[in-house]
C-alpha cells in the first residue's frame, strides 16, 4: 500500500506470514493526557508550596507523587508491549453497509490488561478490559462506499491505564480485506430469450401463467389470488395456484442492460439476489467470465464476488 | 462520539469518591473556621443522599447559588484570601462543589488531583507520624479510584484496584526516596505569607506574666532535643537560657528590645560544652542554649544580657549548633544597664520596703543579703503549685504576703523586685530547666513542661550570677522533671514530680515510651528536620560532597532517570515477548512457502494450509505433509521431545522448495 512508504519515521505493528501482528516495545508512542498535563502541574503547585515552607512531609508527598506518575507512564506502556493483533473474519457486506472488521487481541502475559481501546479514525472506538491469558475478539466497523476489496484501515491500539495520565498507542495495519458486493439496483427486466429447460421440480407454487390448482389460504397469500368465487359459496378462503413457469434456466446478461458498468453491475447484483431468492437456476455473463447457471448459497456467492471484483485484477 | 470519559459514575465508586475526599479534608475540621467546616459537610451529606436520588443533583441554577454561597461564606471568614488559612478554606470549598458536580467519569481525576492537593496541606499544620500514615492510606486509596476510572467496565472489587495502586506506590517509593535525598534545599522561603499567624506555636515570648510559664508546663510538646558531643552536663546544669527581662509594670516582664549592644566582656572558667539544638518552631527567635553560650551558629548575635538571637523568626524546626560554658564571670556593670537592673514599677508596698530594709539591717554585703531573700522564702510558707490562686491588683505584693503559692515564674519576678528596692542590679531570665535523657537514643528531650524562669543579680567582684529562687521553695523540681499527666487540678496542690517507680509494667511502659520517642526523634532529625545543612552532611558522608547547588540538580535528575530506567528494565524483562521456538521454525517455513508465493491467511490452520499447498504444488506433498504432520504432533499432539524438536528443525533448514 501506498502510504506504507509515505511515511517511513512511523513506526508500524504490521502483520507477519501467519496474520498476527505483536506490540514490540519500540513500536509504541506515549504521550500525556490533559490529565496528565494537569497532574504536572499540581505537582509544581506542590513543590513550590513545599519549597516555601520548608515543609519536608509535603516533599515527601510530592515527589511520592511524582514517582507514581512516572511509575504510571511504565505501566500504561507495559500495558500494551506484548498483546498481539490478529484479523478475524470479515463478512461480505453490500456497498453502503458498514463492513465489520473482527480484531482477535491476545494477551499471552499472567496479568490482566484492563482499558484497551481500539479506533480507526472518525469511528466510534471499541474498547476491553484484557484477561490474564486471554485472547478477545473486538470488531471495527468501517463504512464501506464502493464495490470492490475492502482492507482494513489502519487502526490505533490505545491505553491510558493504570492512572489516565499518559496514552499510549501503536499504529496497526492488520492484512484484512472485506468483500464488498455493488449496491443493489433497480430490478431486472425480463430476459429476453428465456431458455426453456425440463423441470424436474413439477409445476407447483412457483410463477404466474397456467392455473394449477387451490388451496386453503395462508396468510401472506395475494388477495389477487384469492378465489373469490368460492368465497361467494361459502366454500371458505381459497388461493389459486399457478404454476408452469418454465423459464427455470435464465441468464443474468450484462450485455442486456444499459448505462455504466456500476449501474449494471447493480442491476445484476439485484438480479442475483432475486433469483436466489426464487430458487431460480441462473447464470451470470459478465464482458471478462461466465458463470454456468446453478443454484444455491454457493453460486450466489460466486456470482456475487464475480461482481464485487469486476475489473479488478486477481 | 461516546466517549468511555462521559459513562456516568458507578453508584459504589460515588460513594468512595465521596468517603475518601471527606476524609482527605476532615483533619482540617480543627484548622479552619467551624462555619466553613459545617458547609462542606452539608454538602457532603446532601452529596451522599444524592447518589440513590438523582433527581436531587442541582441544576445549573442551584449550582451557581451554591458557588455564590460558598465564595461568600469564604470571603466572609478570609478577606482578603491570602496565606495558608484562607487557602484552604477556598481548597475544600471548591471540592464541595466538585463533589456535587461530580457525574461522569471524567471528574474522578479532578476529584482525586483536589484530594492530593488537599492531603499536601494537612502538612502544613501537623507533622506527625500518624499523620503521615492516614495520608498515604488516602493516597492509595484516591489513586485505587483513578485506576478503576481507567478501567472500560468496573472491576469485581475496588480492592483490585487497590492492589494496582498499591503496586505502584511501591514502585514509586524509591523514586520518592532519591528525591527527597537529593532534590536541593533552600535555607529561605521563595516569598513570605504575611497572613500566616503562628497561633499553633507555644513556648517561652518575650513576656512574661504570673500564670504564663505554668500555662506551658501544662504541655508535654516537645520544646527542643539535644545531642551532646560529650557528656551531658546534670540536672542541676541544665539551664536553658532564652529571654532576658528587664522591664516590669508589676505584672508583666518585657525584654529590651532596643538593646544592640555587642555581649558583655566574658571570663570563663571551665571548658566548652559542643552541642547540636534540634529547635521546634517557637515564638520569638531565641535561640536556646546551655548557661552562656560561646560558639554561636551563623545566624544569629549574642546580645549585650547573653540573650541568643536568631536573625530570623524560627518558623520551623531548625537545627544548630552551640558551645557554652558553665563557669564563667562577666564583667563589669555599665551605667545603662545599671540603671535598667534597677528599674522599679509603681505599687512598691510599705511592707515590702520593710522586709527589704530588715534584711539590709542584718547583712553586711549583697551577696549576703541575697541569701537572706531565699531563706525567706525557704522558711515562709510558700508553696510550689501550677495552680495559683488568682492575685488581685498589687501581684508581687499579695503573692509574697498573702497567697505564697505559685509557680517558678511568680518566685522569679518577686525576687527580683526585692532584689531590685535593695539596690541590687537584678533581671528575670526565661527559659528551660532540665529535660529528660533518652537512654535510647542518647539524647536530651526539653519539654514545655520544662519551661522555667529564674533570677540573676549583679554582685560586685562576681558579676551577674544566677539565683533560682525556687530551687529555695522546691529543691525537687530541680532534680527532676515534672510530669503533666499527673498534675492534678485542685487549685494549690502541689506538684507531684517523675518518679522512677518500680514494676515489671512500669518499666515497659516507660520503654516503650522511650522507643517511641526515639522513633519520634529519628523522624524529627531524619525526616521533618532534614534541611540544607543537613543534605550537606549526608553528601559529605556519602563522599559526593563536591555535590551541592546547581550540580545536586543535576545528580537529582541523573540518579532518578536511572532509577526509572532500571525499573522500565525489570518491567520489559518481564514482558519480553518469548515466542515458542517450535512456532518460530512453523514461522519460518511458511516464509520459505511464500518465496514460491503461497501465502498462509491469517485464518489458515496448518492442516488446511498444508492441503491448500498439496493442491497447488503437488510435487511437494511428501516434505510438506511431513513437516506439518510433526508440527502438529509437537505442539498439539504427545510428540514434543527433544529428537523430535531437532528433527523439525533440521526438516524446514532442508525444505528449500
Amino acid at each position: 500500500m501506498t502510504f506504507r512508504t509515505m511515511n517511513p519515521l512511523r513506526r508500524l505493528a504490521r502483520s507477519d506470514s501467519a496474520g498476527k501482528a505483536a506490540v514490540t516495545p519500540r513500536r509504541i508512542y506515549i504521550l500525556p493526557t490533559g490529565f496528565g498535563v494537569l497532574f504536572a502541574l499540581l505537582l509544581m503547585l506542590m513543590l513550590l508550596g513545599s519549597i516555601n515552607y520548608a515543609n519536608n512531609l509535603g516533599f515527601m508527598l510530592t515527589f511520592l507523587l511524582a514517582g507514581l506518575g512516572l511509575v504510571a507512564m511504565l505501566h500504561t506502556w507495559r500495558n500494551l508491549v506484548g498483546l498481539e493483533l490478529g484479523s478475524g473474519r470479515a463478512a461480505p457486506v453490500f456497498a453502503g453497509e458498514d463492513a465489520r472488521f473482527e480484531i482477535e487481541l491476545s494477551n499471552r502475559r499472567r496479568w490482566s490488561r484492563p482499558g484497551i481501546q481500539l479506533q480507526i479514525r472518525g469511528r466510534a472506538p471499541v474498547t476491553t478490559d484484557l484477561n490474564p491469558v486471554a485472547t478477545e475478539v473486538l470488531t471495527l466497523t468501517v463504512g464501506s462506499t464502493r464495490r470492490g476489496r475492502l482492507p482494513l484501515p489502519r487502526f490505533t491500539l490505545s491505553t491510558r491505564y493504570p492512572l489516565g495520565l499518559f496514552n499510549a498507542w501503536v499504529y496497526v495495519e492488520l492484512d484484512a480485506i472485506c468483500l464488498v458486493f455493488p449496491k443493489p439496483g433497480k430490478r431486472m427486466p425480463e430476459s429476453p430469450a428465456p431458455e426453456y429447460g425440463q423441470s424436474q421440480m413439477g409445476d407447483r407454487g412457483v410463477g404466474a401463467d397456467d392455473f394449477a390448482g387451490l388451496r386453503h389460504y395462508r396468510p401472506g397469500d395475494s388477495p389477487r389470488h384469492i378465489n373469490w368465487k368460492a368465497l361467494a359459496r361459502e366454500q371458505g378462503l381459497q388461493t389459486k395456484l399457478f404454476g408452469g413457469d418454465r423459464a427455470e434456466k435464465c441468464w443474468l446478461d450484462w450485455y442486456n442492460l444499459a448505462g455504466d458498468s456500476e449501474q449494471r453491475l447493480s442491476r445484476l447484483c439485484r438480479g442475483v439476489l432475486d433469483a436466489s431468492a426464487q430458487d431460480i437456476q441462473f447464470g451470470l455473463k459478465l464482458p471478462e467470465c461466465e458463470l454456468k447457471p446453478a443454484r444455491g448459497q454457493r453460486h450466489r456467492l460466486e456470482c456475487l464476488t464475480a461482481l464485487a471484483l469486476f475489473g479488478e485484477s486477481g | 462520539m461516546n466517549s468511555p470519559s462521559r459513562t456516568p459514575l458507578p453508584r459504589l465508586q460515588q460513594y468512595a469518591l465521596i468517603a475518601l475526599l471527606t476524609l482527605t479534608a476532615l483533619p482540617h475540621v480543627l484548622n479552619i473556621d467551624f462555619r466553613i467546616s459545617a458547609f462542606f459537610l452539608v454538602l457532603v451529606g446532601y452529596r451522599t443522599l444524592a447518589v440513590e436520588k438523582t433527581a436531587l443533583l442541582p441544576n445549573r441554577l442551584l449550582l451557581f447559588l451554591i458557588t455564590l454561597g460558598a465564595l461568600g461564606m469564604v470571603m466572609m471568614r478570609y478577606p482578603i484570601l491570602f496565606g495558608r488559612d484562607a487557602g484552604v478554606a477556598l481548597l475544600i470549598a471548591m471540592l464541595a462543589l466538585k463533589l456535587i458536580e461530580m457525574r461522569v467519569r471524567r471528574d474522578v481525576h479532578i476529584l482525586v488531583f483536589i484530594g492530593y492537593f488537599m492531603l499536601a496541606t494537612q502538612f502544613l499544620y501537623r507533622d506527625q507520624i500518624w499523620l503521615v500514615g492516614y495520608a498515604m492510606v488516602l493516597v492509595a486509596a484516591l489513586t485505587a479510584m483513578l485506576v478503576e476510572s481507567s478501567r472500560n467496565a468496573p472491576s469485581v472489587s475496588l480492592f483490585r484496584s487497590m492492589g494496582v495502586s498499591l503496586l505502584l506506590l511501591s514502585q514509586a517509593l524509591p523514586v520518592m526516596i532519591l528525591l527527597f535525598i537529593f532534590f536541593p534545599r533552600f535555607s529561605s522561603p521563595l516569598w513570605h505569607l504575611a497572613a500566616d499567624t503562628d497561633h499553633a506555636v507555644i513556648g517561652v515570648s518575650g513576656n512574661i506574666s504570673p500564670g504564663s510559664i505554668s500555662h506551658l508546663s501544662r504541655s508535654s510538646a516537645v520544646a527542643f532535643r539535644v545531642d551532646f558531643e560529650g557528656e551531658i552536663p546534670p540536672p542541676e546544669q541544665r539551664y536553658w537560657r532564652g529571654p532576658v527581662f528587664w522591664f516590669t509594670d508589676g505584672v508583666n516582664w518585657r525584654v529590651d528590645k532596643d538593646d544592640d549592644l555587642a555581649a558583655a566582656e566574658l571570663i570563663s572558667l571551665g571548658p566548652t560544652i559542643a552541642y547540636n539544638v534540634t529547635l521546634e518552631p517557637t515564638p520569638g527567635s531565641w535561640l536556646y542554649a546551655l548557661e552562656l553560650a560561646v560558639d554561636i551558629p551563623g545566624d544569629s548575635q549574642l546580645r549585650s544580657d547573653y540573650q541568643l538571637i536568631r536573625n530570623t523568626p524560627i518558623k520551623q524546626r531548625i537545627r544548630y549548633r552551640v558551645g557554652s560554658v558553665i563557669d564563667y564571670r562577666s564583667g563589669a556593670l555599665g551605667m545603662a544597664e545599671r540603671q535598667k537592673g534597677l528599674q522599679l514599677p509603681p505599687g512598691i508596698t510599705p511592707r515590702m520596703l520593710d522586709l527589704v530594709t530588715r534584711w539590709q539591717q542584718q547583712s553586711d554585703s549583697d551577696a549576703e543579703l541575697v541569701l537572706k531573700a531565699l531563706d525567706y522564702f525557704r522558711q515562709q510558707e510558700f508553696y510550689y503549685t501550677l495552680y495559683p490562686p488568682p492575685l488581685g491588683e498589687n501581684p508581687p505584693d499579695q503573692f509574697l504576703f498573702d497567697t505564697r503559692r505559685g509557680f517558678c515564674e511568680h518566685y522569679a519576678t518577686s525576687f527580683t523586685l526585692l532584689m531590685r528596692i535593695a539596690g541590687i542590679p537584678s533581671r528575670v531570665v526565661g527559659g528551660y530547666q532540665g529535660g529528660q535523657i533518652n537512654p535510647l537514643g542518647k539524647y536530651l528531650i526539653v519539654r514545655q513542661s520544662d519551661a522555667h524562669a529564674w533570677a540573676e543579680v549583679w554582685l560586685r567582684g562576681k558579676g551577674w550570677q544566677r539565683i533560682d529562687p525556687t530551687i529555695a521553695v522546691a529543691p525537687e523540681r530541680i532534680e527532676q522533671s515534672i510530669d503533666p499527666t499527673l498534675i492534678s487540678d485542685v487549685i494549690g496542690a502541689p506538684i507531684r514530680f517523675i518518679e522512677v517507680k518500680g514494676g515489671v509494667l512500669g518499666s515497659a511502659l516507660r520503654q516503650l515510651r522511650w522507643g517511641a520517642d526515639a522513633i519520634n526523634a529519628s523522624w524529627h532529625r531524619w525526616v521533618l528536620g532534614y534541611s540544607k545543612e543537613r543534605q550537606l552532611y549526608l553528601m559529605q558522608l556519602l563522599g559526593i560532597g563536591f555535590m551541592h547547588g546547581p550540580k545536586l540538580a543535576y545528580g537529582m535528575v541523573a540518579i532518578t532517570g536511572l532509577c526509572v530506567i532500571l525499573l522500565s528494565l525489570i518491567l520489559l524483562y518481564r514482558v519480553r515477548v518469548k515466542r515458542d521456538p517450535v512456532y518460530a521454525v512453523y514461522l519460518s517455513f511458511c516464509r520459505r512457502l511464500q518465496r514460491r508465493g503461497i501465502v498462509r491467511m491469517a485464518h489458515e490452520g496448518p492442516r488446511d494450509f498444508a492441503s491448500r499447498v498439496i493442491a497447488a504444488h503437488p510435487e511437494l506433498r511428501n516434505r510438506v505433509a511431513r513437516i506439518t504432520g510433526l508440527y502438529i504432533g509437537i505442539r498439539y499432539g504427545q510428540l514434543d521431545n527433544k529428537p523430535n524438536r531437532r528433527q523439525f528443525k533440521r526438516l524446514v533448514r532442508r525444505f528449500n522448495p
